[in-house]
């Protein structure tokens, strides 16, 4: 199989999930495009660097390609997200929702720091063990864990009944 | 580990079997942690089935382009063609007048004007098909006063080329064929005239101490006649 061949049958079944993952970094589709056009390159550039599962690797490149477009457009988002040791973290007694609303859990997701925001799409929407998210991250699995508590803890708290109203969400 | 973190992880199926068990025992003695693991499992499972799954615009389902990798390629690229076409430099970079008339006065005063000598277009083509990676035509033109009289293998432009020898009365006229595209046009160097021109996938110069004039008729009649 030729190099293109093998790229497009290990590769290319898994451009939603890079898009998906950049659209939710990026969040709104102008620039979730340029991140992933950028990404697609780097993935085919350096194709031969692939070993083991296609999807991991593909998405720890879109999620570096994004921290990079990140840290040039908005590096406050960036700083912002560098809090994730501390020790507010709601305890489960706070996770009172039981009904959703979709827009409004959306909006809640979107409203996340960006490291919990990032590790919660990667375990709940591509269903990645802890360790692939910890190599798409770059981070130790204690720390992937540690995230996705916080980012499962600050969605229950945005969406008790409450709290809705007082939802803000960044563009 | 803090227990909220035991839960999500246990949720997760991210515990080692000892420590969900033991994790189990404590749910078991305390109904408010067991309820808090069926909330998470209730929020887990909305995120999964409520959140938005973004969709990759069609556009990006196929190899990405790379514009800096093609013209990385392209030298290499356009070397490959020459090779494979056989033809080497003399069609990227066509022989100057100079080297034409070099190669010309090279033959013409020492012994390797012609290599086979010849007045019949069936035996010239033959030997230069035999020698080349392309056939060149040969023209009987001996009814128009020029005469073939052989041919030869010559080296010009870094390329094997075939040259065809023909006669106007003393005169000797040098007519290099190769494979190619070029420009047609006049040019005259050392007391030598050049005259090019194209015909079908062919580029022809004719080198001559001829006078321009019948020379320019020669070239004509080459690019009129029956192209065989």
């Amino acid at each position: 199989m030729t190099d293109r061949a093998r790229y497009e049958a290990l590769v290319l079944p898994h451009l939603d999930a890079a898009y998906n993952l950049a659209r939710w970094l990026t969040r709104n589709d102008h620039d979730a495009e340029d991140v992933l056009q950028e990404a697609m390159l780097r993935a085919y550039r350096h194709f031969d660097s692939l070993r083991g599962e296609a999807r991991p690797w593909l998405l720890a490149i879109v999620r570096n390609a994004c921290w990079t477009w990140l840290r040039a457009n908005r590096p406050a988002e960036i700083a912002a997200g560098d809090d994730e040791l501390e020790s507010d973290a709601p305890g489960p007694e706070a996770l009172a929702a039981r009904e959703f609303d979709r827009r409004a859990l959306n909006a809640a997701i979107a409203a996340l720091p960006l490291p919990f925001r990032e590790a919660l799409v990667l375990r709940e929407l591509e269903d990645l063990p802890y360790k692939d998210i910890a190599r798409i991250a770059g981070v130790p699995i204690g720390t992937v864990m540690s995230r996705i508590s916080r980012a499962r803890g600050l969605l229950a708290q945005a969406l008790r009944p409450a709290a809705v109203p007082r939802l803000r969400v960044h563009k | 580990m803090r227990t909220d973190e035991r839960l999500h992880a246990y949720i997760d199926g991210e515990l080692d079997a000892a420590a969900a068990l033991e994790l189990e025992r404590e749910m078991a003695q305390n109904p408010a942690l067991r309820a808090a693991a069926e909330r998470l499992r209730e929020l887990s499972s909305a995120v999964r089935t409520q959140a938005d799954y973004h969709r990759a615009p069609r556009r990006f389902n196929k190899i990405p382009k790379e514009k800096r990798r093609w013209l990385m390629l392209a030298p290499a690229f356009a070397l490959a063609l020459l090779i494979g076409a056989g033809i080497g430099l003399y069609i990227a970079r066509p022989a100057e007048d100079a080297e034409l008339v070099a190669s010309h006065v090279r033959a013409t005063l020492g012994n390797q004007l012609i290599d086979v000598a010849s007045a019949d277009q069936h035996t010239v083509k033959p030997w230069l098909s035999a020698r080349l990676p392309y056939s060149p035509p040969v023209a009987d033109l001996s009814g128009e006063g020029f005469p073939l009289v052989g041919a030869r293998l010559d080296y010009v432009g870094g390329e094997r080329v075939a040259v065809l020898v023909y006669k106007r009365r003393e005169h000797v006229i040098d007519v290099y064929v190769a494979p190619g595209e070029a420009s047609g046009g006049s040019g005259a160097r050392d007391g030598f005239n050049v005259e090019r021109f194209a015909r079908g996938a062919m580029r022809y110069a004719l080198v001559s101490d001829l006078n321009r004039s019948e020379l320019r008729d020669f070239a004509k009649l080459l690019n009129s006649g029956p192209g065989s």
